[in-house]
């Protein structure tokens, strides 16, 4: 195995223990259990409301729901994930192997990055079932689930580059996840603010831009904060 | 006990993170700064509930997991918690002077956002005199529905030494309280909606569970501190270090 690929594995094996796998899965499970609480306590309203696009109106309330979740558990998973490298001082040990702090960086963004696909695939997955549940007919509307799952988090990934940035280089976490809180607020009110601001993207919302323009936005400066943290940790002095 | 508390604010004023303290304020303060209100409204308690949207939903119950969990880093990092209570001090008046501290941080928090709120008032010359009875219960309010929250976080953050942690418990129950504040049945009984709830000024707006009675609210209030405040401390009495 080349050198990323090793410290890819033993990255999701420190996992293993842990209960981050279970936040991977309860964020999803909490926002269709919320939307499912919320669509059949108000069955009659909803339905009334979203007449003519049954499909729509409940992938946009899970969507609502869904994005603020994933902004704040891109920046827990990533605290959690360094935490435990800085709480047993590991740093030191795990950079004095023959692995190059390249392949150490990416392959905790890498780590990230699945168990955040591993989230948004269950997203899809509890999305259709609500739907059906809630018998919105057998016409699933595939594409529109699945982009809906998905591009958030690759218009996120600014997000993702960012607090894998702070809270690898930061040993005290409390900052990295206050600016995750910070980003999640604003997010939240975000519909109102310009295209260019990042923490409007991952609603993808129509506007002057496109969904497409968004992602390719969400990635290009995902790539650019992934190349300025890498360069800072390289070059960062551990003890 | 004195001493217990000034070495805990010696430790906080040591740290970058009491500039915390600053961002939601001036958060709140901008976004009461930003609305426009028609000369008929009562633009002080259209203010309020702007800010508590913003303030009191995510931030204040958010902040106050930060500041329970940080109140223990230094003993998480590198055997604190044994030297600590090697001291002659009692682990009761540690536990105590911890969540003090939380609370004395929020109250802080409360009077910069009180600050920003009068800023903003006098300089678009809001009409006087300034109502402070509704901001004072508005603030007050929601810095006591803080109390069960920070009793909650104070008793997880002394067992996880991991942050994200504790805080990763606070998000679970905080995010629900957006959907779960504008239900008028299920709203007032959640404790993380209640900071939000509390901060509304009481007769401005009324919809969802936003019109309840401060009375109410107050027996959730009380009955989850209680809760939370015994479960956190008990286990702290006996928590192997």
């Amino acid at each position: 195995m080349t050198g990323f690929g090793r410290v890819f594995s033993s990255d999701l094996l420190k996992l293993r223990r842990t209960f981050v796998w279970g936040l991977a899965v309860l964020g999803p499970v909490g926002v269709i259990a919320l939307q499912a609480v919320n669509f059949m306590l108000r069955y009659d309203w909803l339905t009334k409301l979203y007449a003519e696009d049954l499909w729509g109106g409940l992938i946009d309330n899970v969507k609502w729901l869904g994005v603020p979740a994933l902004m704040i558990g891109l920046a827990i998973v990533a605290s959690m994930m360094a935490g435990y490298e800085h709480q047993t001082n590991a740093w030191k040990q795990t950079l004095a192997l023959p692995i190059s702090r390249t392949a150490v960086y990416t392959g905790k963004i890498a780590a990230l990055l699945v168990l955040l696909l591993i989230s948004c695939t269950l997203l899809a997955i509890g999305t259709v079932l609500l739907g059906v549940l809630l018998g919105f007919g057998a016409d699933v509307p595939v594409g529109k689930i699945l982009s809906s799952s998905y591009l958030p988090l690759l218009a996120a990934m600014p997000f993702v580059s960012l607090q894998v940035w702070l809270s690898v280089t930061m040993k005290n976490q409390a900052v990295p996840l206050t600016i995750g809180i910070l980003g999640t607020v604003f997010n939240l009110y975000s519909s109102s603010l310009n295209e260019w601001f990042p923490w409007r993207w991952p609603y993808l919302l129509e506007g002057a831009w496109s969904p497409f323009m968004t992602v390719v936005a969400g990635l290009a400066v995902g790539a650019l904060l992934y190349g300025v943290g890498m360069n800072h940790f390289r070059v960062k002095d551990v003890n | 006990m004195l001493g217990v508390f000034r070495s805990e604010l010696l430790k906080l004023r040591k740290s970058p993170i009491w500039w915390l303290i600053f961002v939601s304020p001036a958060l709140s303060t901008l976004v009461a700064y930003a609305e426009f209100y028609p000369e008929d409204l009562l633009p002080w308690h259209i203010s309020l509930s702007m800010i508590a949207m913003v303030h009191g939903l995510l931030f204040l119950p958010l902040l106050t997991g930060v500041f329970a969990a940080f109140v223990c880093r230094f003993e998480h990092a590198g055997g604190g918690w044994k030297q600590l209570l090697a001291l002659p001090v009692s682990r009761s008046s540690v536990f105590l002077v911890k969540f003090a501290m939380v609370m004395g941080i929020l109250l802080v928090i409360q009077l910069l956002v009180c600050a920003g709120l009068l800023a903003v008032g006098f300089f678009k010359g809001f009409p006087m005199p300034v109502p402070w009875d509704v901001i004072t219960r508005s603030l007050l309010g929601s810095w006591i529905a803080c109390l069960p929250l920070a009793a909650l976080q104070m008793g997880v953050s002394v067992a996880w030494s991991n942050f994200a942690a504790p805080m990763a418990l606070n998000v679970i129950f905080t995010l629900p309280s957006i959907l779960i504040a504008n239900s008028e049945k299920y709203g007032p009984y959640y404790p993380w909606a209640q900071p939000a709830l509390a901060m509304l000024p009481r007769e401005a707006e009324s919809f969802g569970a936003f019109n309840v009675p401060l009375e109410s609210l107050f027996f959730v209030i009380a009955g989850s501190f209680v809760i939370f405040f015994a479960a956190g401390y008990s286990y702290f009495l006996r928590k192997p270090v």
